[in-house]
């Protein structure tokens, strides 16, 4: 079922996806999935391992997620089209890599939650208004 | 490459990249070698990309796609008006911070 993204869903689709959760993104994780698959065994098994690492400690969900996952698709599907060494690509430190790169997408709601509640906390404390300090989302 | 080094390039890291960029357009790839090259010899290619994402997503680069002979297209990035600009800031900032120290330096011996 393709959903142009521009055209307005039909009922159906909405009711559905208020059930599902978008559809959309539901695509763009299997055109992912059927991507790593296509690489080389030990991209493969590093894409997965990252993989595995985001769901438990990635910072983003939904589409921004998606966004994600195919930016390191794109570096892991040109990494092995040059050959690129599995160390190169990751460096020494793997952990720092991904915080790096993950750091580039907004974090999902429940951290942006309590970002947004820390930092009014801390704003109600100092003595200020916090109703100026709604700002924290990336 | 030390652990120190690793330290100190993280907050640089980003002006490198595009102070390398200022002199012409180049892909991932290229910057990487290029920096080991130029001595930064454990810089890894996910830290490069993982760079050139966020001054792709914050208007610092403009991007094109050329198609590679062998796997995707490669993502060139050239550096625009405002990665220019911010280019500046970075060397501004740079020698603000290299004077201090060196004055720390002096004043230490």
């Amino acid at each position: 079922m393709e959903t142009g993204s521009n055209e307005p869903k039909s009922r159906y689709l909405q009711y559905l996806e208020m059930v599902t959760g978008p559809l959309e993104d539901k695509r763009r994780y299997r055109q992912y999935k059927a991507r790593i698959k296509q690489l080389p065994q030990n991209y493969r098994t590093a894409a997965e391992a990252l993989e595995r690492y985001l769901l438990l400690l990635g910072p983003a969900d939904g589409a921004a997620a998606m966004a994600m996952y195919e930016d390191l698709t794109d570096l892991f599907e040109r990494s092995a089209a040059d050959g690129t060494p599995i160390r190169d690509i990751f460096g020494e430190d793997p952990v720092e890599f991904v915080e790096a790169f993950v750091a580039n997408y907004p974090v999902g709601q429940w951290r942006s939650r309590e970002r947004n509640r820390f930092t009014s906390a801390v704003a109600r404390a100092a003595g200020e208004d916090p109703a100026r300090e709604d700002k924290t989302e990336r | 490459m030390g652990k120190q080094l690793t330290e100190m390039l993280k907050g640089t890291l980003e002006g490198i990249v595009l102070a390398t960029l200022s002199g012409r357009p180049a892909y991932g790839y290229e910057i990487t070698a290029w920096l080991r090259e130029q001595g930064f010899s454990d810089i890894a290619e996910g830290t490069i990309y993982a760079l050139l994402v966020r001054i792709e997503q914050r208007g610092l680069v403009d991007v094109e796609k050329v198609p590679s002979e062998k796997g995707p297209p490669r993502k060139v990035y050239s550096l625009n008006a405002q990665g220019r600009e911010y280019l500046e800031e970075f060397w501004r900032t740079w020698s603000f911070l290299a004077e201090r120290l060196e004055q720390l330096r002096e004043g230490g011996k």
